[in-house]
């Protein structure tokens, strides 16, 4: 039974189609990756699943759950959360706070038990601080705690972000490129956050992701997107011998020795 | 219970290192000492200009007792003296003091209103002094003889009961929340600048009703607006020694003191939050905020509506003290001047935006006419166009201008409009403040300085 | 527009006279939106290059219609041709505006530049403030400037014949015709400038993606203060013609039909030059049968317009902007963009 099912979804933005009756289905508890060359469609194709966009045709369910007609926020409530490919954190909030903003889907108390601090309030608050520090010690940025987020390194803010797509407690997380500017020991122990985050939390993971080398060790089933159409997909290793895979990603007449350095760079 | 960690330590900016205790202490005896003592000899002629400079430097000692590191004893000492003793006896003396600092307070209350709005939610509202003007004729036209003239009915020739005051606050604030939330529905959908000029407009159909509606009196305005009977407390001002004719604006001092404390405590919880959070989440990244969970049109409303049923209820206590409404209280002027306060005083910061208030109303009700006064009587031939009281726009346009250009965050900034202001250089990655505007043309390739490396650019922004 | 009258014979109301004053509005307004037309591509070009609302574009304007008033007073007893001195006018409140509105952007708006959003926009509504009270300071608090002495003689005579047809009833003068013709061709001459020129190529570009224009060679600094003056000139165009329609202004007067102007703007699709021509037209169009529609009350069945009250015009303005942004927020001619994630 896959989590998440999406069915023949297009997208076009006035002549120019970004998302072709693409089918893409997730098993519960996977890490799957979607890859592809710039401008393939990846990150539209996360837009549409999280609401963002809407879909010109084509289903989205979650769980069973249509998600088509669902705002951003709701579909964050039903369940799935993301990252982003350029980094939005909120700038005048620490770590902590960001965090909290994330849990923030997940509070009862309203308007009025804020204003009044009612015990509903004051038990919300305290879940949020909660969740903040057990996400921050999750993905190992305890220290930068009351930090202001963006004077968080760089990589550490790719975390946070993570973090505070988690605290969301999502069932899916989409991460849009996490390691994008990681030099390759932050890699190592994205990787291994990754599987983490399927391991211990239970959070099925779909990442957009440049890195083969990363998609390869880390994924357990592949996607293939190119000029929004789905191109191909399987198992890292069929992905990696498929020819037209490599004449999407490097051209006509290239040696198959020298993909995965060439796509990396 | 563990004690809630939700506004962090770092964020906390205070000035002054040492303990200043004996130093608020000094500024603020000799301060009041000064007013209180010279306030005869600063009553009439050139002296006069000395009165608004005395009592600004008087006020201060209530910031300092704020900002300063200094014992709380003393800070309650302050307080007190000054809210308990030395405004109430410069009131009695010159009711004028009474006046402006009603006023002064009523501004403020106005101030930490759009601050709700504009500060903390960034939504830009220029049309904010329209919910100030729905409390101000709600109770302008039932609580004077303008009732009577609608109805034809001779029970009401004087309006209602004026004990119908005490229920005509909530209904202000009610009826204008619901009307921040029917203009706040179309309008919150747009994009940053639309709903600023769709604010304004909104302004001038408030203005523009107020001078043709029948109920409204039109530009002739409503006269005769009654204030709550309060006996009791009349008493007290009696023995206290206040004229009979000072007693309302006594009791007006009071009850706006309680409900400007009110709105700082409601101002500040709501800031220390999941909705406070959410409002600057999305006056940072409305986007983001979305997608962690935001929705945005309710956060935006609940904001709209906060600062709205503020002014609701200061305009049936403005409408009450000046006993008279006009559609000229309620003009786009009016909005600009709220919004320079807030921008003047720091915006998202309560202390700040009560400075930026007292300074921008004591400059509009006593610097600027009592420096025109004084000219005129120094130089009785002067050009009637050097009068500085006629240049109030120019004056705030100036602090707006002058503010942006080199202090955006404020006199007295929030910590974190402070960190936002100064961010010339966005975080790695993330799109610059100019690129913002015109993402999505489609081709533009996104140049981010910093870390930023490849993918940025997805091709998928063009059309919806 | 005060000058329609009715016809009122018992509770019946003629077709003709319903005609004329249809026909009437249909002119009347036409004259007012090519007014709003011109000053809202002011605006409109303004925010297509730098995605600003420059408050200020309403003091420019104005200072344009006092420049204007100020060389027909200077050249009122002068027996110069009447046209001549409007051109003149014309010219002068071109040059001034132009200039004041490229010295704005230098001075406030440029340091501004890569500013949070809201920084611009309150800076542009300080500048407005201060710029009103500067004219008014400049100019003298003698109130209103009367024009009705000082323009040429002639232009408000009546026009009765056109084309061998009486249309005395129009109600037009000759400076309503003058409006039409020169805001006409003002529109045409900015429509070939934008669209055949290298100028207008480059401010296009400037507009649609400032980086990548900067990288295509394009100085985005020179193209902006260019776009601000020619906004600026074309703002000080319509003042003089706005002096010359409602024959009095003050220092003040700019504000009420800038923000028309940019309502227009928005109407059309803001950015879009063609959209603020239409969106100043329409305007015009809705604003004078605003102001007249209660006259139709008299007809059967249509009591209730009497309630609309013909101060309750410059609403229009605003009610057509709430109903288009509601229907299709990019305006007539707008191009939709959504923000890029």
């Amino acid at each position: 039974m896959s989590l998440l099912d999406v069915q023949n979804v297009t997208k076009t933005f006035g002549g120019l189609t970004a998302v072709n009756d693409v089918t893409f289905q997730v098993p519960e508890r996977s890490i799957i990756s979607v890859i592809g060359p710039n401008g393939a469609g990846k990150t539209t194709f996360f837009n549409l699943i999280t609401g963002i966009y809407t879909p010109d045709t084509g289903n989205i369910k979650l769980g069973g759950r249509e998600l088509i007609g669902l705002r951003p926020d709701q579909v964050v409530e039903a369940g799935i959360s993301r990252t982003f490919q350029n980094i939005r954190l909120f700038p005048s909030m620490t770590a902590e706070e960001n965090i909290m903003l994330g849990r923030g889907v997940r509070l009862k108390s309203g308007y009025w038990d804020a204003i009044l601090r009612s015990s509903k309030f004051k038990h919300d608050e305290q879940e949020a601080v909660d969740t903040a520090r057990l996400m921050l010690d999750f993905v190992g940025l305890s220290k930068w705690r009351n930090e202001l987020s963006t004077s968080l390194p760089y990589g550490d803010q790719r975390k946070l972000e993570i973090a505070r797509a988690l605290a969301t407690t999502p069932k899916l997380i989409l991460l849009d490129e996490p390691a994008a500017g990681m030099n390759p020991r932050e890699t190592e122990d994205l990787k291994a956050l990754i599987r983490a985050i399927r391991d211990e939390l239970g959070v099925t993971v779909v990442l957009i992701e440049h890195d083969m080398r990363l998609v390869m060790t880390l994924s357990e089933y592949i996607t293939v997107l190119n000029y929004g159409s789905k191109l191909s997909e399987g198992l890292p290793h069929e992905v990696r011998n498929d020819p037209a895979v490599m004449e999407a990603y490097l051209g006509r007449g290239t040696a198959a020795g020298e993909y995965g350095k060439e796509a990396q760079a | 219970m563990t004690t809630l960690p939700t506004t962090p330590a770092p964020l906390k900016v205070r000035p002054g290192g040492g303990d200043r205790t004996w130093a608020l202490l000094a500024y603020t005896a000799i301060t009041a000492a000064l007013l209180i003592f010279m306030r005869s000899t600063i009553a009439d002629g050139p002296m006069k200009l000395l009165q608004p400079v005395l009592f600004g430097a008087f006020l201060l000692s209530m910031l300092f007792a704020y900002q300063w590191k200094a014992a709380n004893w003393a800070k309650t000492i302050v307080y007190i003296t000054g809210i308990v003793f030395v405004l109430p006896f410069m009131g009695r003396e010159n009711a004028s003091y009474f006046d402006l600092v009603i006023q002064i307070l009523i501004f403020s209350a106005l101030a930490l209103g759009l601050n709700i709005v504009v500060g903390l939610a960034g939504l830009l509202d220029l049309g904010y002094i329209a919910f100030f003007a729905v409390g101000a004729y709600l109770w302008g036209i039932f609580g004077s003889p303008q009732l009577g003239q609608i109805t034809g009915n001779a029970a009401y020739a004087h309006g209602l009961n004026p004990a119908y005051f005490w229920l005509f606050i909530p209904l202000a604030v009610a009826l204008a929340a619901l009307v921040g939330v029917l203009i706040g529905l179309p309008v919150l959908k747009l994009k940053g600048d639309y709903l600023a000029i769709v604010t304004l407009g909104l302004g001038e159909v408030i203005r523009i009703f107020a001078n043709n509606l029948p109920i409204t009196n039109g530009p002739q305005g409503i006269d005769g607006i009654e204030s709550a009977p309060v006996p009791w407390l009349d008493k007290i001002a009696g023995s206290l020694g206040f004229a009979p004719e000072q007693h309302k604006l006594f009791f007006l001092y009071i009850l706006v003191l309680a409900v400007i404390s009110l709105i700082v405590l409601v101002n500040r919880r709501l800031d220390r939050s999941k909705i406070g959070r959410a409002w600057i989440a999305i006056r940072e990244d409305e986007i983001a905020a979305q997608a962690m969970g935001v929705p945005l049109l309710r956060t935006k409303l609940l904001a709209f509506a906060s600062g709205a049923s503020f002014a609701g209820a200061m305009g049936v206590i403005f409408a009450a003290k000046q006993a008279f409404i006009d559609p000229t209280s309620f003009n786009y002027f009016q909005s600009i001047g709220v919004l320079s306060m807030v921008i003047l005083g720091g915006m998202g910061n309560i202390s700040g935006v009560i400075l930026g208030a007292v300074v921008v109303t004591m400059l509009n009700f006593t610097v600027l006419p009592t420096l025109s006064e004084v000219l005129q009587a120094q130089f009785p031939n002067i050009n009637q166009n050097l009068d500085p009281s006629k240049y109030q726009r120019f004056i705030f346009g100036f602090v707006l201008v002058f503010m942006m250009l080199f202090r955006p965050e404020g006199l007295l900034p929030s910590a974190r409009h402070q960190v936002e202001m100064h961010q010339d250089d966005p975080p790695a990655g993330s799109l610059s403040a100019d690129n913002h505007l015109q993402e999505g043309t489609g081709e533009g390739e996104v140049l981010s300085p910093g870390f930023a490396t490849r993918g940025e650019n997805e091709r998928t922004g063009s059309e919806k | 527009m005060s000058a329609f009258r009715l016809h009122n014979t018992g509770d019946q109301v003629d077709l003709q006279t319903v005609m004329t004053i249809l026909l009437q509005v249909l002119v009347g307004g036409l004259s007012l939106g090519v007014l709003y037309a011109i000053v809202a591509l002011g605006y409109t070009m303004v925010y297509g290059v730098l995605q600003l609302i420059n408050f200020a574009h309403s003091e420019v304007f104005i200072t344009g219609g006092i420049v204007g008033y100020f060389v027909f007073h200077a050249l009122q007893d002068s027996s110069m041709n009447g046209y001549l001195k409007l051109v003149l006018a014309c010219l002068a409140a071109m040059i001034v505006s132009g200039a004041l509105n490229v010295v704005i952007e230098r001075l406030a708006y440029r340091p501004l530049r890569g500013a949070q959003r809201l920084v611009p926009l309150i800076t542009a509504i300080g500048v407005s403030l201060i710029l009103q009270d500067t004219l008014k300071f400049v100019v003298g608090l003698t109130g209103m400037f009367d024009l009705s002495v000082t323009l040429p003689k002639g232009f408000t005579s009546p026009l009765t014949k056109f084309a061998g047809i009486d249309i005395t009833s129009l109600n037009l003068q000759v400076k309503d015709v003058i409006l039409l013709v020169v805001a006409t061709l003002m529109l045409i001459g900015l429509n070939l400038l934008v669209n055949h020129t290298r100028l207008g190529r480059a401010i296009r570009a400037v507009a649609h993606d400032r980086q990548t224009a900067g990288l295509m060679g394009i100085d985005s600094n020179r193209i902006i203060s260019l776009t601000f003056l020619i906004g600026g000139a074309l703002g000080g165009l319509g003042g003089v013609m706005y002096a010359m329609k409602y024959q009095a202004l003050n220092a003040y007067s700019g504000m009420a039909p800038g923000m028309k102007a940019f309502s227009a703007a928005v109407l059309g699709g803001i950015g879009s030059i063609p959209g603020a021509m239409l969106g100043g037209i329409v305007l015009g169009w809705v604003e004078t049968l605003l102001g007249v529609v209660s006259l139709f009350s008299a007809l059967p069945g249509l009591h209730w317009l009497s309630y609309i009250k013909a101060e309750y015009k410059d609403l229009g303005g605003f009610l057509a902007l709430i109903l288009i942004l509601f229907i299709k927020p990019t305006g007539l001619l707008g191009k939709s963009s959504t923000e890029k994630v």
